[in-house]
């Protein structure tokens, strides 16, 4: 009768058992979020022979909250291309004839099971191509396996560019259509010393170099330069920094749930959006929806698109999505370029199909590059040279209704240029011929101008 | 020569460069603001964790649970924030006894196991959590009154350069007053003593009377309640999201385990080492490189103090 002395629950372990045990829970973990995200399909009828199209964001784990939204989006925009709705109207439902089946996989924001998904897609499922992936690491994480594989990965997101595969169709901002317009506007609006913050990662740490050499170019300097660790929600002290430094503006590259914590901090340490403005890249109506719209009032951001754009096209776009959505859901750039890819596919499936070909890589390739689309932000193209988007760049300045008022904004869709034009100078990206997969990145030695998409 | 400048030197210079007294001062003063919330965060984990001995990984749900009741009470009914405190607590403690009683209870004395359940049981009350209010942030209004800033120093334009926010100041005053109200319950009350002697030797307790299932189930109650008032009251300052949790979780046990987990002192003394630390060394450097010099130190430290800071001093 040697029981010990303790009871069961509170001498039991050690700490160090705890760390072991802790270490096996996270292995355990890991596993688990493997075997999870189980491929669906969904259960509406899609007649016969559908076209395999793979779905790939994350709907759980950190990025969740915004590529939900762009799942959203895409859900919508093949809804009305199988039941001839909304853009689609007129072109029958399907693609002559056919329906498209969503294979949908869920991620998890963990960079690696995008690899792993993303060959199950193409492998597996014998998927056509892949629309998905929100940040540069997902996207950096799924390259190799598209180039490998030569499938096709619509990619919806404003990036940092430098890039140039055959295998992407990039339909989000390129740092000119970004970038190289909100620096000036700032520069002249606000002054020129410049605090740039930004999450500690590739695209605001890339986001923000470009800025920089665009801001020193136009004159000015940049008095701070401070990260925060992803998803971090505590900024005491990048604000002090701020405070100290007293800047003429602030151009914020945070992201996810840091920037409502952010604006909120921002405001609460006394700073107006008169004193010293924030010029945001990835702030959009989603974030100002979650963060209240009274933090974000006054500052502003540059986009592609924003909710509040007039064109008959976003007005049935907005209606539509809150059909679908519900009536407090706000629509965003990035849900925008989503929504507007998904027609880019659908068009020049549309295309191949009509002149009897059959839908693989090759055909597709060929077929997206040079689609013209009449989206929500106005009439876009795809560039049949790099395989980026032709966007319009605007700047919004968020009004007390978290809706933005659009205080600038290009003529037209501005020509995109991967390479920042600053700091490679000359360098950009062509694709010499539709399936030609050698280099395309090419060094012209020229000034690259600025070019809008013409009106046909 | 630039190319040559080992990492350390590169940092120094950096914290040299922009180095300022005044501001310094600033920085400590707002460290107080995370001292504030390392301590709310932490002392339910204290209570769960430090007392009773249970892992549990759903700690920063609980928190996540806080904040969603004071989101539901606040666009239902209007709620000012401070009134939805007590309601924060009472919804998630339920939350937590009936946890207990399904989940917990089953699990006393197997650590692994109930790491694995509670860590489970985050995963399905974020799902849950999901399921109802979507995915999307969602955000809380903070009262009018608590909001501007107390200036402790300005310079010469009259510029304030010591300040800190009015909120920040409310977070650490609900810290401290939750964490003198569980110590005066654990060692002033008789359901302390209960609480006490149950961890301490179950079978005497029982033995002498008290009715351990009960108190077993009221502390982890209370422990869960703690981590829903502060969910509540650090909901304002940020947004509520299913996901919020999983950030206290990490700092919430580096503050306990720093501390030692025996004490409430402890967590006391763990959240302003950790909070104040993290201020100067992001004020100098940058705030990833702070967090990783002090999770380093913490796992130093657990290496030669494993019992942490503060710890009773047990016979072997």
């Amino acid at each position: 009768m040697n029981k010990p002395n303790r009871s069961p629950i509170f001498g039991g372990y050690s700490r160090r058992k705890f760390i072991k045990y802790g270490s096996l829970a996270v292995g355990t973990g890991i596993l688990a979020a493997c075997s999870g995200g189980a491929t669906s399909t969904g259960d509406e009828d899609l007649g016969e022979n559908p076209i395999k199209v793979g779905v790939m964001y994350s709907t759980t784990g950190t990025i969740a909250i915004v590529e939900k939204s762009l799942q959203d989006a895409t859900f919508l925009a093949l809804e009305q291309i199988n039941t001839n709705t909304g853009p689609w109207e007129g072109n029958g439902e399907g693609i002559e004839g056919r329906k498209i089946q969503k294979v949908v996989v869920n991620p998890d924001s963990n960079w690696d099971l995008y690899n792993q998904m993303s060959k199950r897609l193409i492998d597996e499922d014998q998927v056509v191509c892949v629309l998905g992936c929100y940040t540069s690491a997902s996207r950096k994480s799924v390259l190799p396996v598209f180039e490998e594989k030569d499938s096709i990965l619509y990619y919806p997101v404003y990036y940092e560019g430098n890039e140039c595969s055959s295998n992407v169709f990039y339909t989000g901002a390129a740092p000119n259509q970004q970038i190289t317009d909100s620096i000036p506007y700032c520069y002249e609006n606000f002054g020129p010393r410049g605090f740039f913050i930004g999450s500690d990662y590739i695209y605001p740490k890339e986001s923000n170099r470009i800025a920089k050499a665009e801001l020193e170019t136009a004159g000015g300097t940049v008095v701070g330069d401070e990260y925060a660790a992803l998803g971090t929600t505590e900024f005491i002290t990048i604000i002090n920094k701020i405070k100290q430094a007293k800047p003429d503006f602030v151009l914020s590259n945070l992201v996810g749930d840091s920037i409502p914590a952010f604006y909120r901090q921002y405001k609460d340490a006394g700073i107006t959006a008169d004193q010293i403005p924030i010029m945001a890249y990835p702030t959009t109506e989603e974030e100002i929806q979650a963060m209240g719209p009274e933090y974000a009032e006054g500052h502003y951001t540059s986009f592609n698109y924003f909710q509040t754009v007039d064109t008959p096209e976003n007005k049935a776009f907005v209606q539509q999505f809150k059909e679908k959505f519900g009536d407090s859901r706000v629509t965003n750039g990035v849900m925008e370029a989503a929504y507007l890819q998904t027609f880019f596919m659908a068009q020049a499936m549309q295309k191949i199909l009509k002149e009897g070909g059959e839908i693989n890589t090759k055909t597709l390739r060929e077929a997206t590059r040079g689609q013209t689309f009449n989206a929500p932000q106005g009439l876009v193209k795809i560039d049949p040279e790099n395989y980026h988007t032709y966007l319009y760049s605007r700047i919004g300045k968020w009004g007390s209704d978290g809706q933005a008022e659009i205080v600038f904004s290009t003529p037209a869709a501005v020509k995109p240029i991967p390479w920042s034009q600053v700091l490679y100078k000359g360098r950009t990206c062509v694709h010499g011929s539709p399936d030609g997969r050698e280099n395309p990145i090419k060094e012209t030695g020229k000034d690259l101008e600025t070019k809008y998409l013409e009106k046909t | 020569m630039y190319f040559y400048l080992s990492p350390v030197y590169y940092l120094a210079q950096e914290a040299a460069e922009g180095f300022s007294v005044v501001a310094l001062a600033n920085q400590l003063v707002n460290g107080i603001g995370i001292v504030g919330i390392l301590l709310l965060t932490g002392l339910g984990l204290a209570i769960t964790f430090g007392v009773m001995r249970i892992i549990n990984l759903a700690h920063g749900e609980f928190i996540m649970l806080g904040a969603y009741t004071t989101f539901v009470l606040q666009s239902a009914f209007n709620l000012d924030l401070l009134l939805t405190i007590p309601f924060a607590f009472i919804i998630t403690a339920a939350i937590g006894a009936l946890v207990e009683i399904s989940i917990i209870r089953r699990l006393y004395g197997r650590p692994l196991e109930t790491l694995l359940a509670t860590w489970g049981l985050s995963i399905v009350l974020q799902g849950v959590i999901k399921l109802i209010f979507t995915a999307q942030l969602k955000y809380v209004r903070s009262p009018s009154y608590i909001s501007g800033n107390l200036t402790l120093l300005k310079d010469a334009q009259g510029t304030p350069t010591v300040a800190i926010s009015y909120y920040r100041l409310f977070i650490v005053i609900v810290a401290l007053a939750l964490l003198a109200l569980t110590g005066y319950l654990l060692y002033r009350t008789n359901l302390g003593r209960q609480v006490r002697a149950v961890t301490q030797n179950r079978s005497m307790a029982q033995c002498l009377g008290v009715n351990t299932s009960l108190v077993d189930m009221a502390t982890f109650a209370y422990g869960c309640g703690l981590a829903g008032v502060a969910g509540a009251v650090i909901s304002s300052l940020k947004s509520v999201a299913p996901p919020m949790g999983q950030d206290y979780l990490v700092d919430a046990w580096m503050t306990v385990v720093t501390g030692g987990v025996d004490r409430l002192v402890g967590v006391l003394a763990g959240a302003f080492l950790i909070g104040e630390s993290n201020a100067t060394i992001a004020y100098l450097l940058n705030d990833p490189t702070a967090r990783v010099i002090v999770l380093f130190a913490v796992i130093i430290l657990i290496r030669y103090k494993p019992e942490g800071l503060f710890s009773i001093q047990k016979r072997g």
